[in-house]
């Protein structure tokens, strides 16, 4: 009778175990095993070892998709966190209208991915474009915004930004609106400026849920495969292609599932590595 | 008389089980075939060739084809996962080169038999030359040739009118008027960054005598003749006369930019002027095909084709119907405007094609000079659509668009070219 007690917590875990294999164990041990083996979707070749990662290390795609999904990371984390924050603070602040910004905010995230970005290429697309006949109207001559490497990595960041940032917004307000009042009216009678307050209050008070947030949005941002293959398709020139984009040229479009695979398999190694860091956080904090 | 009221209710319900099985039966005695065709032209190609379908079903009513357009976006994988997942169709058209790339995968049943019956009773000769040929593949046929995409050389009629240019024959002539006509915001020329702009690069490789490989296969990407054509497109680049925006564009904002008559001329397929408007399409022509550098002429041209899936349970009756498709989809150009042109020489006696100045040229003076993206190989070959899609050739035409050297890019591409052929 005693064992069968004991037996019972295990039995309720068996179906999230079931599922979570099913779902996450299976798609990755079959992932890993391709990333060992030549051949394609349909035909898995001889095994060759470590020979995919061998090739990944010499290609200097794989290099420059690296650098590049570390660079769309950093650039979307610094510009969507720093963007939110300053919204953040404005709808905290008792402004007028602030029920309709903080929901007109949101539209950014809450428009499906294919609308949002398709309408910004359709911005950006050659010289009749609007963005350049905004220009033009400004007396300045027109941008090829999808022509050229800088500037199309420019878009990407800027799409990629615009959509961020509303979650960030959100969850930083949530933030600002659980810091204690107390703290502020102490620092109003110590004489601090608004700035002082700021720094030595705000700051620390959101820094547990920045950490996080900007650990979250990293590992979205390396993860990202609408933004960069619906404006650019990871072009001109390669210049907009990350890991996630490259992943999906070897498997799908040069049927070279080995490489393809082992690409995928070092992107989960390096948000394995982020996600880890995330948690630590949460436990500290 | 006493009723049993349950008895009569269990008889009753095992009575029309019984009916309903006789009934079912003819239902199972009819095969159900699938068909997977792509989205080849504007949207009534879909409609007529549903509607066909619809003719083929009423004719043989033991037969059910279920028509599916699939379009082209991301078709490689919708065709990869359906084979992976044991729900391919019985039959489909597809991309130039599928077929030798599925077959090689195992999952093209061949049609060997099938040329076999055509051959014998002639109507194999209806084909166009080299057609049927071609998509003979490690000793086996693994589809039948249904159309023949080719990219042509269109302009703007009015543009041309307006500065007063005649039509250019030749490569330099066309380069003189792009320049003449770009001034302001419209441009000799509108290309794009993607893979129908990397039918440029192909186009003029083949036009200059060049091609990608040589006759036993071995990848001559960067031959003195290859070299020449990216260098002329470059130069006409250089020039300033090919819009700014043509790295940047995909396809649709190509053609966008050249119906609005932002652009002179542009390269495409025959099918395009059917997607203008009538007043658009009035003002589109066809270039003769243009002598490159020696005098050589050819442009890059797909035979698109029919194959047939191994995982089909119905060989007999998916070859029947294809046997019919092929006799009778003449409406999918006469209805459904398709865009490549048909691949049976018959149906281009139609006045569909005869009538049509802009058509009947290209039937004549186009179709015999299309060569594969394998050119000068025989045959086609895997590696082909994996080296079309990857996106080498698209980055190349990338950077000859944003006015990059070509000697270092076509370099870097054959490399890359090198690991795919591989």
């Amino acid at each position: 009778m005693k064992a069968r007690l004991d037996l019972l917590p295990f039995a309720f875990l068996l179906p999230s175990i079931a599922l979570i294999g099913l779902v996450i164990a299976w798609p990755l041990l079959t992932g890993i095993d391709y990333s060992l083996h030549a051949g394609t979707m349909l035909r898995q070749g001889r095994f060759v070892g470590l020979d995919n990662y061998t090739a990944l290390m010499g290609d200097e795609d794989f290099w420059h998709a690296l650098r590049f999904s570390v660079v769309f990371a950093v650039a979307n984390v610094v510009g969507a966190y720093l963007l939110g924050l300053g919204i953040a603070l404005l709808m905290n602040a008792d402004i007028p209208g602030r029920g309709f910004f903080r929901v007109a905010f949101l539209l950014p995230w809450i428009i499906p991915s294919i609308v949002s970005v398709v309408s910004w290429r359709w911005l950006v697309a050659d010289a009749n474009a609007p963005v350049n006949l905004l220009l033009k109207l400004m007396g300045a001559n027109p941008i090829y915004f999808l022509s050229s490497d800088a500037w199309a990595q420019v878009v990407v960041f800027a799409v990629k930004i615009w959509r961020s940032f509303p979650f960030m917004m959100l969850s930083l307000l949530a933030g600002l609106q659980g810091i204690d009042r107390t703290l502020y009216e102490a620092t109003a009678i110590d004489g601090a400026s608004r700035w002082q307050s700021f720094l030595y209050v705000t700051m620390p008070q959101l820094r547990n849920v920045s950490i996080v947030l900007c650990i979250l949005m990293t590992i979205w941002t390396i993860n990202d495969f609408e933004t960069p293959f619906l404006i650019t398709g990871g072009g001109p020139s390669y210049a907009t292609e990350n890991l996630i984009l490259m992943a999906f040229r070897y498997v799908f479009v040069r049927n070279q599932v080995g490489i393809g695979s082992a690409v995928s398999f070092v992107t989960f190694i390096i948000l394995t590595g982020l996600a880890l860091v995330l948690l630590r956080r949460q436990r500290e904090s | 008389m006493a009723i049993d009221i349950g008895l009569v209710a269990r008889r009753g319900l095992i009575a029309c089980a019984l009916a309903s099985m006789l009934a079912a039966a003819p239902a199972r005695a009819q095969t159900v075939l699938n068909f997977w065709d792509m989205v080849w032209g504007p949207p009534e190609y879909s409609e007529t060739a549903k509607k066909l379908v619809d003719r083929y079903n009423a004719e043989n009513p033991k037969i059910q084809v279920k028509y599916r357009a699939v379009p082209w976006a991301n078709w490689y994988q919708t065709y990869v996962t359906a084979i992976g997942a044991g729900t391919a169709p019985d039959l489909s058209t597809g991309a130039g080169y599928q077929p030798v790339q599925l077959y090689d995968q195992g999952a093209i049943h061949p049609i060997d038999d099938l040329v076999a019956e055509l051959k014998a009773s002639g109507e194999l000769d209806d084909f166009l030359p080299g057609t049927v040929e071609r998509l003979k593949y490690d000793g086996h046929y693994v589809s039948l040739p249904w159309a023949v995409d080719i990219r042509v050389w269109l302009y703007r009629k009015d543009l041309l009118a307006a500065a007063k240019i005649a039509p250019p024959t030749n490569w330099a002539e066309l380069r003189a008027a792009a320049k003449a006509l770009t001034a302001g915001d419209k441009y000799g020329v509108a290309a794009s960054g993607d893979t129908g702009g990397s039918h440029y690069l192909y186009s003029l490789m083949v036009n200059n005598g060049g091609g990608l490989f040589d006759a036993k296969r071995t990848l001559t990407v960067q031959a003195p003749r290859n070299l020449e054509a990216l260098e002329f497109l470059a130069g006409i680049v250089k020039d300033g006369s090919v819009s700014p925006a043509s790295a940047g564009y995909d396809s649709a904002g190509r053609r966008r930019a050249f119906m609005l008559g932002q652009a002179a001329f542009i390269l495409d397929g025959p099918g395009l002027p059917d997607s203008g408007t009538p007043e658009a399409r009035e003002q589109i022509g066809v270039l003769p095909p243009l002598s490159g550098m020696h005098g050589d002429k050819g442009t890059v041209a797909w035979t698109n084709s029919i194959m047939v899936y191994e995982q089909t349970r119905h060989y007999a009756e998916t070859k029947d119907f294809l046997k019919w498709w092929s006799r009778n989809q003449k409406p999918l150009w006469t209805e459904g405007h398709a865009g490549p042109m048909p691949a049976r020489m018959s149906f281009h006696k139609d006045p569909y094609f005869k009538d049509s100045a802009l058509r009947s040229f290209i039937v004549e003076n186009y179709l015999p000079l299309g060569k594969t993206t394998g050119a000068n190989a025989p045959g086609i070959f895997a590696a082909l659509n994996a080296l079309e899609g990857d996106g080498v050739m698209q980055s190349l035409t990338q950077e000859i668009l944003q006015g990059k050297d070509v000697g270092p890019g076509l370099a870097k591409a054959e490399g890359k070219l090198k690991t795919i052929v591989q």
